[in-house]
């Protein structure tokens, strides 16, 4: 697994790639853009060719903590397999979910300026 | 004639992904051999992310005993029909744990949910000393 960073429009876009499972899962906790909970970022997902539930947990319970401090975690451009993960465990309803990352840094800018 | 590919692996969370891919690879290899198109990659991320899970299981288990051991995985491919067995010798496993209570959004315990849901059938069960869990999905 890869992980990137950059900024668009004041919003931080963590890409991932690769794959996350119980081995990698550890690395993506870990990373200060999810980790932090303040801090709302959008997640680009387009290059993710693999997620199980360890990977699943990671992403949750930095969602979790983001929302007890305010912030946001959006989710973009998930492929066929990664879309049925989150199907399946009904953890889709948790989370935006976009086609697009450019429509998921506009929705992350507007709950910024509405807070 | 029944087909038998046999792998073993050290109980470690490094290896997680190897057995995964194998998972996926032989799916497809059974899915060509049926020709059931190369379209068919539910049938293979079914069995790529069912392994990942059991596989995640078994070194989990293993953590809690002195020392991690081997895990074996075996793929029997029948007739329209792919059977996995992941074998370990590890503490024992209980196949009782409760489904996650989805409302809280739990970070854990998704694991056998999306195995069952994968999977046309699944046991769980302790056999000579071993856990073992079977997976089985017709085309």
């Amino acid at each position: 697994m890869t992980i990137t960073e950059k900024l668009s429009s004041g919003i931080t876009i963590v890409e991932l790639c690769g794959t996350i499972d119980a081995s990698t899962a550890p690395e993506l906790q870990r990373h200060q853009a999810i980790s932090d909970p303040t801090r709302t970022i959008v997640i680009d997902l387009a290059r993710l060719d693999f997620l199980d539930s360890s990977g699943l947990g990671a992403i949750i319970g930095a969602a979790h903590r983001k929302e007890e401090s305010g912030a946001n975690m959006l989710l973009s451009c998930m492929n066929q397999k990664v879309r049925r993960v989150f199907d399946i465990t009904g953890t889709v309803r948790l989370f935006h979910i976009f086609d697009e990352t450019a429509a998921a840094i506009d929705y992350a800018t507007t709950l910024r300026k509405s807070q | 004639m029944n087909s038998v590919i046999t792998l073993t692996l050290p109980g470690d969370i490094r290896f997680t992904r190897l057995a995964s891919q194998t998972a996926s690879n032989t799916a497809s290899l059974f899915t060509d051999t049926c020709n059931a198109g190369a379209g068919n990659w539910e049938f293979s991320h079914a069995f790529e992310l069912a392994v990942s899970e059991a596989f995640t299981n078994a070194v989990n288990y293993g953590d809690r005993m002195q020392g991690t051991r081997d895990i074996t995985i075996t793929f029997t491919i029948e007739q329209r029909k792919l059977t996995v067995a992941i074998r370990d010798a590890n503490a024992p496993f209980s196949a009782e744990t409760p489904e996650p209570d989805i409302e809280t959004y739990p970070e854990r315990g998704y694991g056998l949910m999306l195995i069952r849901t994968l999977m046309d059938t699944v046991t769980i069960c302790r056999e000579n000393g071993e856990n073992v869990i079977t997976m089985t999905k017709q085309l």
